[in-house]
């Protein structure tokens, strides 16, 4: 058990670690000029999985982004993970899961995923398009 | 009808939703979620991803000889002329 999940020398709950969670990434991803999803069931939803990833994992992954036990990979899906995918994110608006977005987001439904590869096709594009 | 195979996580929100919209349309699909899958099948999973150009992001969706990654029911729609 990680000590971070002992507090006072006593288990911590998944709902104080999520509110945890909660106030280290206000701190982190807004300086970066993201928020929290608007959408609060999705980013309960996300955080509770985040917990339970850490418990068994011992780091708040991405929920949506496969591990591969490589530690180069994996730890660039600790979340927040925005640093490591800045273009990336920043092209969608939005973290891969989506529990965060720009802070000029108002409406998360009308964001889209966008895959690497659609990503890094559609910048082919635009520099074969460039005079 | 083409054929849907989706790779997943049981931890995906979007996952869930993906599938949920295949459900409503009655469209048969098969799926694996990657975290609960055996070392073998991740593997095999995680070439099919790279194969196709792919990062290990989730729904990692497959419609016939296609490929969606991520929650994009447009593409869905579209792919299978819904």
């Amino acid at each position: 058990m990680r000590s971070y999940w002992v507090c006072d020398g006593e288990k911590m709950d998944t709902g104080k670690r999520k509110e945890q969670l909660k106030v280290m990434y206000q701190r982190v991803v807004d300086p970066l000029g993201y928020k929290f999803s608007p959408d609060e069931e999705i980013v309960d939803f996300l955080l509770e999985q985040e917990v339970q990833l850490e418990k068994e994992k011992g780091n708040p992954f991405c929920p949506c982004q496969g591990l591969t036990g490589e530690r180069d990979h994996d730890m660039k899906l600790v979340c927040p993970c925005i640093p490591f995918h800045r273009e990336h994110y920043d092209a969608m608006k939005r973290c891969w899961c989506g529990l965060f977005v720009h802070k000029s987001v108002d409406d998360p439904y009308e964001l889209q995923q966008i895959s690497l590869k659609d990503l890094e096709e559609s910048k082919n594009k635009k520099k074969k398009e460039r005079p | 009808m083409k054929k849907v195979v989706m790779y997943t996580l049981s931890t995906c929100p979007w996952c869930m939703r993906a599938k949920k919209f295949f459900r409503e349309h009655d469209i048969p699909f098969e799926y694996i979620d990657y975290d609960k899958a055996d070392r073998e099948t991740q593997q095999a999973i995680r070439e099919d991803c790279l194969s196709h150009g792919e990062q290990m992001s989730f729904p990692f969706v497959k419609i016939g000889d296609d490929v969606v990654v991520g929650y994009n029911l447009n593409k869905y729609a579209q792919l299978l002329g819904l």
